[in-house]
């Protein structure tokens, strides 16, 4: 997958390479559009011009020619009328004979360069004719007289035998007219010669009689018309253009005379190609002024496509650099234009990122809210200096720390004022505690972390230890005063971790002990750790434990003050190992407690506690069992089903199992352990606090919960004979419990004065070493039968106290 | 040109006149009605000879590029003299076959006069100057004459009844008034327009 910079780079590439370009090919084309069609404009109108011009050429070479024609006729008219005006001629005529008569019109006619020649009399009779044939001269005679004058003009055009003729008539004057005389004179080539000097036209005469089609007529001389023109003649002439010898060729049929058999018409023809020829050369002038335009377009198109493009480059490359994370080059500005607005707001982007980024960094690597190092921070300066305690062979350790029952001063004071006690607590922890080289840091919520180089385990206690002393100095703050604890997990290099991963995390898992524990400071031990080797195997024999049978319950039983009988046990487990021999409770119940198998145990133990109080009942004694319950058995929502489905299968009523809770297991979440307790009470159990006294429940708590009964933690009644204010507490305990409807039960009772003085306290039921040890449960009913009560005398120091 | 119809009109008078001779008074008008000059009036009397006596002679110059008198009337057999008033040549001719001559260039009075002794008319031309025209008329009668500028002519003539003949020379197909009649005033029109 690219990178982003990478894609950047390609977009500056494609940049670079398109849009340059891209503006050129546009331009251009739209010029050479433009070009185009102003071109073929042009061009069609320079053919349409030219075949205007050829038009009218036709047209004044039409009219020029009828002019030629009338000319020719009128000087023939005029010779023809000179001779007939000769004496001789006239004579000849007048008195001669027929064949007299004859040869002078044969002598005029060669004067006058006519083929033919006839003499009419005054009526129009021939009289005479140079030709023999007189059919003939007659029929030119008719025509010539028949014939449209309109048509024919003065031209006295004429068509025989293939050729053409003018014929013209004169009068015969003696000196009145006795006669006329008509002469035929062959068309010379001299007038298509005129015709294409004076306006470049070609001419040819054809003729048509009625019905049929048009014939060329033979002007001697001349030439003649090709074959191809020939073709066109014969198919029809009266076409625009047609393609002659081997040219485009516009033809123009112009009639001119109409006798009583034919039509005579001349077809004129002009090269298209020699009339559009001079706008040939100004089209190829045209192309060549294109060509030129494009080519300087191009070029001032390219440059300015370049001076546009190449600061886009540069932004490219500025944003490429961006992209590679480097916020410190500038982004240069380039002049007042578009692209110059467009760098100046990548320059404020870049300063934007600039200072984002490095907010960001600080967010990342930095905690707000008490400016320490955040965990991101603190993990890579731990790996840090692993790396360095590593090369040195020093060890390193860290320690973290949750504050306690903080969520409660956060509910209670709000997030504010907890805010501000986080602010103070990171104050204090940084106040002098610290060696020179540990770091502290803040890994969110309550948690604090802090890092030693070059300390063992020994080392981080101490340090733990001047720690946790200067947390418990009270905090004032807002005027509330706030008695501040915390659990303390240490982890060290190498001894427990080997990465800095691995070591933050069995810190955390020993705090976490420390927490559950309620012991203040917990270093490391792999039996902390579900995920480690030894807790895996742990795991699996203690799930063997219970498979084969290697658990063991034991019964401490209880007795009322007030009878000196035994009133009831609290089952107890040990572990009969297979290797390590019988365990006690500490060897795996708190494992069991943090891997959630304490469930499994307690299921065992109350099952197992059932058969007991059965097997008992059925000896006669009453003896309730009291079975304790972890914070995982209260916060598991089916104990309650799961108890009262094992009681049902013993077939024993829920009053027959006291259950035994400590404070601290319900305080990890009160409202729950409220709700199962609540189930419990009301299923008929028998509830009882364990090791009241140490843990930190309030009052208000306490007041809410369905109990039945305190349990005074040993360390209070131990303490007892010697500690006056152990004493007292006792005392007070008994009192609070009375008062509150309780029954209370003394545990640790070592001593018969201890004994007297519980009795004294009107305290309802003891247990301890003085009475019974715990045993195993198959010994505890020949315990009971060899049972005698112990007598016991208050001593007068306390019956004084009393 | 076109040809006008053959027509005639008449108008007899009778007038009063003399036992031994009688006077035709001829009023000749051309085709629309106008007063018709140079028309030939003929009567043909019996007995009267037909040929003029030897040694009769006629003149017909030409004055100013023109024949004068632009029409001669003569009765056959009589010798015309051509005198040349005019200061030019001129060179008279006539194809007309009444008398083909030709009289070449010459100046005063050519020496020998023309005969004209067949009746005809000769029109008469110069080869020099081609707006001449100029024409005699041949008769055979010794009682002719010509209309004048007004169209009149006037003829003495014996008593009795003769045939009356009017033309005009230029009139090409020589149409006419023929009519036998006692002498009488005679009105003619020409089916005739003449040459302006």
């Amino acid at each position: 997958m690219p990178t982003f910079g990478a894609m950047v780079g390609g977009v500056r590439h494609v940049v670079a390479r398109h849009l340059h370009r891209r503006i050129v090919a546009v331009f251009l084309g739209l010029l050479l559009l433009v070009q185009a069609a102003s071109f073929f404009a042009i061009r069609h109108g320079i053919e349409a011009n030219a075949r205007r011009d050829i038009d009218a050429g036709m047209k004044t070479g039409e009219a020029l020619l009828r002019r030629l024609l009338a000319q020719n006729a009128q000087q023939l008219r005029e010779a023809a009328r000179l001779l007939a005006a000769d004496y001789g001629f006239r004579a000849a005529i007048a008195v001669g004979d027929a064949s007299t008569l004859t040869d002078a019109l044969q002598n005029q006619a060669e004067r006058i360069g006519a083929d033919v020649a006839v003499f009419t009399d005054p009526r129009g009779a021939p009289v005479a004719a140079t030709m023999a044939d007189s059919r003939t001269v007659l029929s030119m005679l008719a025509a010539d007289a028949k014939g449209d004058p309109a048509m024919r003009g003065d031209t006295g055009l004429q068509a025989h035998e293939g050729r053409a003729y003018q014929m013209v008539t004169v009068p015969v004057k003696a000196p009145t007219l006795i006669g006329q005389v008509s002469m035929g004179f062959p068309l010379a080539a001299t007038l298509p010669a005129d015709l294409r000097t004076l306006s470049s036209l070609g001419v040819f005469l054809l003729a048509r009689a009625p019905g049929g089609t048009w014939q060329p007529l033979a002007i001697a001389g001349a030439d003649a018309p090709d074959t191809t023109l020939r073709a066109v003649i014969d198919r029809d002439p009266a076409v625009a253009s047609a393609e002659i010898g081997g040219e485009s060729t516009a033809l123009h049929l112009a009639p001119l005379g109409r006798n009583g058999e034919r039509e005579i018409a001349a077809l004129l023809t002009r090269s298209i190609d020699a009339a559009v020829a001079p706008y040939r050369e100004l089209q190829i002038v045209l192309v060549v002024i294109t060509l030129a335009g494009v080519l300087v377009f191009a070029l001032g198109t390219f440059f300015t496509a370049r001076r546009i493009t190449r600061p886009i480059n540069a932004l490219a490359e500025s944003a490429a650099r961006l992209a590679s994370g480097d916020y410190a080059s500038p982004v240069p500005s380039a002049g007042a234009d578009e692209v110059g607005h467009l760098a100046r707001s990548f320059e404020s982007m870049r300063v934007g990122i600039r200072e984002r980024d490095a907010e960001i960094r600080r967010l990342a690597y930095w905690d707000s809210l008490t400016g320490l190092p955040n965990r991101e921070q603190f993990r890579q300066l731990v790996k840090d200096r692993l790396v360095i305690a590593q090369r040195s062979g020093d060890p390193c350790s860290v320690m973290m720390l949750d504050i306690d029952r903080f969520k409660q001063v956060n509910d209670v004071l709000g997030h504010g004022f907890g805010d501000r006690l986080l602010g103070a607590i990171a104050t204090r922890l940084q106040g002098g505690v610290l060696r020179e080289g540990d770091t502290l840091a803040r890994l969110g919520g309550d948690k604090f972390v802090v890092c030693m180089p070059r300390a063992g385990v020994d080392a981080a206690m101490s340090v733990a230890e001047r720690l946790c002393a200067a947390l418990q100095l009270l905090i004032t703050l807002d005027e509330h005063t706030v008695d501040v604890s915390a659990g303390v997990g240490i982890a060290s290099f190498p001894e427990h971790a080997a990465t800095a991963d691995l070591l933050l995390g069995r810190a955390e898992l020993a705090m976490y002990s420390a927490k559950a524990k309620q012991s203040g400071i917990t270093v490391y031990h792999p039996a902390l750790d579900s995920s480690s080797e030894s807790s895996l195997s742990l795991l699996s024999e203690l799930r063997a434990a219970i498979d084969e049978g290697q658990l063991r319950l034991f019964l401490q039983p209880k007795f009322s003050l007030a009878s000196g009988d035994a009133s009831g046990a609290e089952a107890l487990v040990r572990w009969q190992h297979p290797r390590r021999g019988l365990l006690g409770p500490g060897e795996f119940i708190p494992f069991a407690e943090q891997t959630g198998f304490i469930r499994e145990i307690t299921g065992w133990m109350v099952e197992k506690s059932a058969a007991k109080y059965a097997l008992l009942r059925d000896r006669g004694l009453d003896l309730k069992i009291a079975v304790n319950l972890s914070t995982r058995d209260l916060m598991d929502l089916r104990l309650a089903d799961k108890l009262e489905r094992t009681l049902a299968r013993a077939g024993l009523e829920p009053s027959a199992l006291g259950l035994e809770i400590t404070e601290s297991a319900m305080m990890d979440d009160p409202e729950r352990a409220l709700a199962t307790l609540q189930r419990l009470d009301a299923m008929g159990h028998t509830l009882s606090v364990d090791d009241f006294g140490t843990g930190y429940s309030s009052l208000a708590y306490l007041k809410r919960l369905p109990l039945h009964q305190l349990k005074i933690d040993r360390s209070f009644v131990m303490g007892m004979e010697t500690d006056r204010a152990d004493l007292k507490i006792v005392r007070s305990t008994i009192d609070l419990a009375h008062n509150l409807g309780y029954s209370v039960v003394a545990e640790g009772v070592e001593t018969a004065q201890t004994l007297a003085i519980l009795r004294a306290l009107k305290c309802e039921e003891a247990q301890g070493f003085f009475m019974a040890k715990p045993m195993f449960e198959d010994a505890f009913g020949a315990w009971f039968d060899q049972w005698s009560k112990p007598q016991t005398r208050l001593r007068t120091e306390f019956a004084e106290l009393m | 040109m076109p040809r006008p119809p053959r027509s005639f009109f008449l108008c007899l008078a009778l007038l009063s006149g003399s036992a031994w001779s009688a006077t035709f008074s001829v009023a000749v008008s051309d085709a629309a009605g106008k007063p018709l000059e140079g028309a030939v009036v003929t009567v043909s009397v019996a007995g009267a000879a037909k040929v003029a006596p030897a040694g009769t002679m006629a003149e017909m110059t030409q004055q100013n590029r023109q024949f004068a008198p632009r029409t001669l009337v003569v009765q056959a057999g009589t010798s015309v003299h051509f005198p040349n008033l005019d200061t030019v040549r001129h060179h008279v001719y006539s194809f007309s076959p009444v008398k083909p001559f030709e009289l070449k260039l010459y100046a005063g009075t050519p020496a020998a006069p023309v005969l004209f002794d067949k009746p005809g008319i000769a029109v008469l031309g110069c080869n020099i100057h081609d707006r001449m025209t100029g024409w005699i008329a041949v008769v055979e009668t010794p009682y002719f004459a010509k209309s004048d500028a007004a169209g009149h002519a006037r003829i003495e003539v014996p008593d009795g009844e003769h045939l009356v003949r009017v033309s005009h020379p230029q009139q090409a197909d020589g149409a006419v008034f023929e009519r036998r009649m006692r002498a009488a005033p005679l009105a003619v029109r020409l089916a005739f327009t003449p040459d302006p």
